[in-house]
């Protein structure tokens, strides 16, 4: 009896910590369509006393749709260079022999890339992108960030090429199968999950990244969302209704897939402890 | 499926081992030359100093500040994230009506872009307007300066990085409790043991391996940290939150220090290095 009243108490706290945590979330929701004398005050109340969306035609004004599509494309692409980097590599590395534990050194190099604060190559790629032309645009961005996207890429699909099973694969090969062919085939369409997860990973850290897009970019049209809002928030101190309106419009593409997000990371924990 | 494979392995590799050549590889090597030059971006008439740029960093205030302040938000950063994620964990495992809905929305914090959580907490950070001293006065207590009160600002920067990143810690050590057998439970409740006993004797040894999993991670990430710091506080007030990534895109990008940065950037990548060979040994440790 005791124990069940215990198991009361726990669940109603679950939710209040929840409804609490979630707070911010909901602030950011409501004051983007508050008008401003409403929140430039001392109240607490997260209802607004009346709604506006001149927050958000504002934005629309300050070419949102642009840094948008911006972001966009620079996700886009930094997850498909990152998949025909990392999808051969981590075939290679589950399936085939290598020499004197040369597998073992590349996936520790990988590893130490993964660990490098991005902000210590900084200097020398913002070098090698001038030199090549690709300063300010969002190619050079593309490639840069495979400091992030190809570590975690070969990473994670690791894990899924070596769930595929072998046998498939030896059986097309008894049939003659090209390589190219058994991948195309059957490591591809059996790892399809696996892939869409690394690229709902790689899509939505590309599309968060702040520190090379602020150091390589430099004019405003090719801004991608989080530099957009980096120059509001320290542009003024209170454009509290634009900044939440264009947080929640970069936040919910992603919102929309943390059922994904979190699939994927407790399979993570479970591989990588296990 | 084992042949002779290393031309085909060589192959396979080649994308990945080009984009690591060009972005990691070289980048790394280019950065080391600098650091032993004193020089406003390359090599062009930059003169050799040799080590001086790390013996002047390591007497340099600035830097030693830096460090200390790095060191200092990483572990506040770790311990309060494995303990708000433990906590989180302990009240979400077991029977929980609407679980589907309560464990994406704790995740939610986590997947938003970092500016977009600056972007609000700095709103809430608001000495005269924001959200927190709002509460605080609504309870009759003195509003607290969270950004510019230089005692402060570090356990703010704190704040918003639990907030953050919690869900992820969290995440991680829900899956060691679900990992373990409910027989165990059931066997130590037919013998009598008390919940504190349990959690001390049962829970915590189990949970250990993914507690360190998390506490790793926090810290490998919280080493880095730079978005916030630039957003939230630009290392101030003064020094206060000045942590070694700003230190070093201050001295490279804006002082145009780019020997100084470079050695800076060295020193940082020696010590991910071995954070890298924890995480390793760890790793291969586990197989």
């Amino acid at each position: 009896m005791v124990r069940k009243r215990h198991d009361k108490i726990r669940i109603g706290l679950t939710y209040l910590v929840t409804a609490v945590f979630l707070v911010p979330i909901v602030w950011m929701i409501t004051t983007s369509v508050r008008p401003p004398i409403d929140y430039v005050s001392t109240s607490i109340s997260l209802i607004p006393s009346q709604i506006t969306l001149e927050h958000y035609r504002e934005l629309i004004e300050a070419d949102l749709m642009g840094k948008a599509m911006n972001s966009l494309i620079v996700a886009v692409g930094t997850t498909t260079l990152a998949l025909i980097a990392a999808f051969p590599a981590a075939y290679a590395l589950v399936r085939l022999r290598f020499p004197a534990g040369l597998d073992i050194v590349f996936l520790m190099f990988v590893l130490l890339v993964k660990l490098t604060p991005p902000i210590s190559l900084a200097i020398p790629l913002y070098q090698v992108l001038r030199s090549m032309g690709l300063l300010d645009t969002l190619a050079g961005l593309i490639i840069v960030y495979q400091v992030y996207a190809l570590p975690f890429a070969i990473w994670m699909l690791l894990g899924f090429v070596r769930d595929v099973p072998v046998e498939y694969e030896e059986a097309a090969l008894v049939d003659g199968a090209s390589l190219f062919r058994r991948l195309r085939s059957i490591v591809l369409p059996v790892m399809m999950p696996g892939l869409i997860a690394t690229s709902v990973f790689l899509a939505i850290l590309s599309w968060n990244e702040f520190a090379y897009a602020l150091l390589f970019i430099q004019s405003p049209e090719n801004f991608t969302l989080p530099t957009f809002i980096a120059t509001l928030i320290t542009e003024d101190e209170t454009f509290w209704g634009k900044l939440s309106a264009v947080g929640l419009l970069a936040s919910l593409p992603i919102l929309l897939m943390v059922g994904f997000v979190q699939k994927g990371l407790t399979r993570g924990f479970g591989g990588g402890i296990k | 499926m084992h042949r002779k494979s290393g031309l085909l392995a060589l192959a396979l590799l080649s994308p990945a081992i080009v984009l690591f050549l060009a972005l990691t590889i070289y980048p790394l090597a280019r950065v080391l030359a600098l650091s032993l030059f004193a020089t406003d971006y390359g090599f062009e008439g930059a003169t050799y100093v040799g080590t001086e740029n790390y013996s002047e960093l390591f007497g340099h205030r600035f830097f030693r500040t830096a460090a200390w302040n790095t060191l200092v938000f990483a572990v506040l950063a770790t311990v309060s994230e494995v303990g708000i994620g433990l906590m989180l964990a302990l009240m979400v495992n077991g029977r929980l009506p609407g679980s589907r809905f309560v464990i994406p929305a704790l995740l939610a914090p986590y997947v938003l872009s970092t500016m977009v959580v600056t972007a609000i907490w700095r709103a809430w950070f608001h000495y005269d307007f924001g959200y927190l001293n709002n509460l605080l006065r609504a309870v009759e207590l003195p509003p607290v300066e969270w950004l510019f009160n230089p005692d402060i600002a570090m356990l703010s920067l704190v704040m918003v990085d639990a907030w953050q990143t919690s869900p992820l810690t969290f995440l991680i050590i829900l899956a060691g409790l679900q990992s373990i057998p409910e027989e165990i439970y059931e066997a130590a409740s037919v013998d009598g043991a008390g919940p504190r006993h349990v959690f001390f004797g049962i829970t915590l040894p189990l949970i250990i391996p993914y507690l360190f999993l998390a506490a790793l991670l926090r810290s490998v990430d919280a080493f880095k940290i730079f978005d916030k710091v630039y957003a939230l506080t630009g290392g101030g007030p003064g020094l206060a939150t000045e942590t070694l990534s700003m230190y070093v895109y201050r001295l490279g990008f804006k002082f145009f220090d780019v020997g100084a940065a470079s050695a800076a950037a060295i020193i940082m990548v020696v010590i991910s290095g071995l954070l890298a060979l924890v995480y390793a040994y760890k790793l291969v440790g586990d197989k």
